[in-house]
C-alpha cells in the first residue's frame, strides 16, 4: 500500500507536484499516467525518499520509506534503468544491492534467470542495451521479494517479447496480492496492463478511477456509419447536440447520439446501412482529452494558449 | 495481507533487516568489483616503493644520472619517501572518485532505494575505503623505508634508523596523511557529486593551493597558512623542506584530523538533506 497525502514538491519556484492525495491499493496494477513534466517521477522519487516533500507525506505500508527495517523487502522500485555503474557486471551489481538485506549469490542468479539476463551475468552493465538495462533494473527492484512494486516506464526500450513479459509479470505480482504502481506514457500499454488509473497533469491529480470508468468518462464516444445514402442520413440525424464528420462520401462519423438511435432513424426512413459501429474511445483519446489543458510542453503547433 | 505461494515469479525469499554490517558488505562488494580499484591499489604500492627506491639509488650513486637527481640537501627520510607525494595525489583522486562515482553513474538511486536512511552508506564507504587503503599504504611506506635505508647505508650514504627521534612518527604520519587526504577527497566527492569537479578541488584547493599561497602571500600569513590541511600534515610527516612556519607534530596531527572530521561532517549533513 502506498499512501500519498497532500503532497507538494517545489524545486525553487517550480511546483512539480501540487497538494496531491491518492492511495495505491494492493492486489491490482495501478497505472500512473501523465504527460512529460506532469510530476510522475517527482511523486515516485518522493515516495522512495530520494526527494524530500516540501509539504505533505508519502508512506509505504503506513510509514515513511526511510523508516523501513529491510527497505528492499517492502518496496522494490525502478526509477530509471541506467541507475547502475557501467564498470560493474550485472551479477556484481545485484550482489551489492542484495547484500543490504543479506541475500547472496543464489538469489541473485534466481533474479538473473527471471529477467533473462543469466547469459550476460558477468558482462559489464555499461555494454547493455536499454532493454537489458531495463531488465537489470527490474531485477534490482524485485530482488527483495517486495510487497510493493513501483516502476517508472518499465516497458521503455523493451522489445515486443519483453513488453509481453513485463505485462504478465506485473499482473501476476498484483494477483499475488502485491501493490503494483507503474507509470507509463504509453497509454495503449496501460490499457492492457492496469486495472486502475491515476492521471496527473501539471502536478495535480486529474483522475483517480478504474480503467473502464476512465474510458467511459470520455465524451468522445463515436458512431461510425456506412451507407450508400449517407447524405440523406446525415440530414436526418443532424441536430444541435450532434456533430457529424465525413471523410468519404459513404461514411459518417457521428458524435452525440448512440448507435441504436442511428439504426432506428435509418430503419424508419428506409436508409440502407452497410455498417453501423459504436467506437469506444481508446485510453489514448480519453487521456488526450483529459490532459489537453495540463500539458507543460506543447508542440509548436499549439504553443499559443492552451489547446481545446 | 499477502499470501505468497512458492510459484511466485519472485520466489519465496525472506530478506533480513538492513544493518550497518550489511551495508558495509554491500560497499565492500562495490569496491572490490570495480577493476579500477585494483589498478589504483597496485599503482599506489608501485609508486611509493619504486619512487622511494629509485631516489635512494640515484642519491647514493647506485644509479648514475647525467646532472639530474635530487639535491644534496634532501635528507635520507625525504629521499625514501619520495613516492609519497605522488601517492597522495593518486589516493586523493581515488577518494574523490569513490565519493562522486555513484552520483555521476546514477547508481546512487539504487543505493538509496536499498538504504533510504543514507548515512549508513556514508559510514560504510568511509570504513571500507580506510580499511583497504590504510594497511596497504602503511605497509608500503614502512617497506620502502627499510628497503631505501638499506640502499643508502649499503652505498655509504647518510641514513636514519627507525628508532631515531621522530622517524617512526614521520613514516607512519606519511601513511596517515595519504589516507587522510583520500578520506577528505571522498567527502568532497560526495559534496560535489561530480568526479571531475571533486578531483579538481581536492588536488587544487587541498594540495596545491597551500603551497601556492605560502609562496605568494606575505610572511605574516604563515600563522594562518600553517593550519591548512597539507601544511598541518607537513608538521607530522616532517618530509617537507619548505621554510614555512609549521605547527608542532602533535598540534599538526590534531589540526589535520580536524580537517578530516570537518569534511566528513559536511558530507553527512549534505547527504541527508539533499535530494538525490
Amino acid at each position: 500500500m502506498i499512501e500519498v497525502d497532500d503532497l507538494t514538491k517545489q524545486y525553487g519556484d517550480v511546483t512539480a507536484v501540487d497538494a496531491i492525495t491518492f492511495t495505491v491499493r494492493p492486489g491490482i496494477v495501478t497505472g500512473f499516467l501523465g504527460p512529460n513534466g506532469a510530476g510522475k517521477s517527482t511523486t515516485m522519487r518522493t515516495i522512495l525518499g530520494l526527494d524530500r516533500p516540501t509539504s505533505g507525506t508519502a508512506t509505504v505500508n503506513g510509514r515513511a520509506f526511510r523508516a523501513a527495517k529491510a527497505p528492499l523487502t517492502e518496496l522494490g522500485a525502478m526509477l530509471e534503468a541506467k541507475a547502475v555503474d557501467k564498470g560493474r557486471s550485472a551479477r556484481n551489481h545485484l550482489l551489492a544491492v542484495g547484500a543490504t538485506i543479506g541475500v547472496g549469490r543464489r538469489r541473485v542468479d534466481e533474479m538473473l534467470d527471471m529477467v533473462g539476463l543469466a547469459d550476460v551475468a558477468t558482462k559489464n552493465a555499461g555494454g547493455f542495451s536499454l532493454g537489458m538495462s531495463q531488465r537489470l533494473g527490474i531485477a534490482t527492484a524485485l530482488i527483495g521479494n517486495p510487497g510493493v512494486v513501483m516502476l517508472d516506464e518499465p516497458v521503455n526500450g523493451l522489445d515486443p517479447d519483453g513488453i509481453l513479459w513485463i505485462r504478465n509479470l506485473l499482473q501476476q505480482l498484483a494477483a499475488e496480492g502485491r501493490t503494483v504502481f507503474v507509470s507509463s506514457h504509453l497509454m495503449s500499454e496501460m490499457e492492457l496492463t492496469a486495472e486502475h488509473l491515476i492521471v496527473i497533469g501539471r502536478g495535480r491529480i486529474l483522475a483517480d478511477i478504474s480503467m473502464e470508468g476512465f474510458i467511459a468518462m470520455s465524451s468522445q464516444h463515436r458512431v461510425v456509419v456506412e451507407s450508400p445514402d449517407a447524405q440523406r442520413l446525415r440530414d436526418l440525424l443532424i441536430g444541435p447536440d450532434v456533430s457529424i464528420t465525413s471523410t468519404e462520401p459513404s461514411r459518417l462519423e457521428i458524435e452525440g447520439i448512440t448507435a441504436p438511435h442511428v439504426g432506428e432513424v435509418a430503419a424508419a426512413n428506409g436508409v440502407v446501412l452497410h455498417q453501423l459501429a459504436d467506437i469506444a474511445p481508446s485510453l489514448e483519446e480519453a487521456f488526450m482529452e483529459l490532459t489537453a489543458d495540463s500539458v507543460s510542453f506543447h508542440g509548436s503547433v499549439s504553443a499559443q494558449g492552451s489547446a481545446s | 495481507m499477502t499470501s505468497l505461494t512458492t510459484t511466485s515469479p519472485l520466489g519465496s525469499i525472506e530478506g533480513r533487516p538492513t544493518s550497518l554490517v550489511r551495508v558495509l558488505n554491500s560497499e565492500w562488494i562495490k569496491m572490490r568489483t570495480l577493476r579500477s580499484t585494483w589498478i589504483t591499489l597496485v599503482a599506489i604500492v608501485l609508486v611509493i616503493i619504486a619512487f622511494g627506491l629509485i631516489s635512494a639509488m640515484v642519491s647514493s650513486g647506485r644509479i648514475s644520472t647525467q646532472g639530474g637527481g635530487p639535491p644534496r640537501s634532501v635528507g635520507p627520510l625525504s629521499l625514501v619517501l619520495a613516492g609519497a607525494n605522488l601517492a597522495v595525489l593518486i589516493v586523493a583522486v581515488m577518494g574523490a572518485i569513490v565519493g562522486a562515482r555513484e552520483f555521476s553513474t546514477g547508481m546512487i538511486r539504487a543505493t538509496f532505494s536499498a538504504v533510504p536512511k543514507r548515512l549508513p552508506v556514508l559510514w560504510s564507504k568511509l570504513i571500507v575505503f580506510t580499511a583497504v587503503l590504510l594497511p596497504i599504504v602503511a605497509v608500503s611506506v614502512v617497506a620502502v623505508f627499510f628497503l631505501g635505508m638499506r640502499v643508502l647505508s649499503g652505498a655509504g650514504a647518510a641514513s636514519v634508523a627507525w628508532s631515531d627521534d621522530g622517524v617512526a612518527r614521520s613514516v607512519l604520519g606519511t601513511a596517515f596523511y595519504i589516507v587522510g587526504l583520500g578520506i577528505i577527497g571522498l567527502a568532497i566527492g560526495i559534496l560535489l557529486r561530480s568526479t571531475a569537479a571533486s578531483i579538481g578541488v581536492v588536488i587544487g584547493a587541498v594540495i596545491f593551493l597551500p603551497a601556492l599561497a605560502s609562496a605568494l602571500l606575505p610572511d605574516s600569513w604563515d600563522e594562518v597558512l600553517k593550519y591548512l590541511p597539507s601544511n598541518s600534515a607537513t608538521a607530522f610527516t616532517g618530509s617537507s623542506q619548505t621554510g614555512a612556519t609549521l605547527l608542532t607534530p602533535g598540534t599538526g596531527l590534531i589540526v589535520f584530523t580536524a580537517w578530516i572530521v570537518l569534511a566528513i561532517v559536511g558530507a553527512a549533513v549534505v547527504l541527508t538533506r539533499r535530494d538525490a
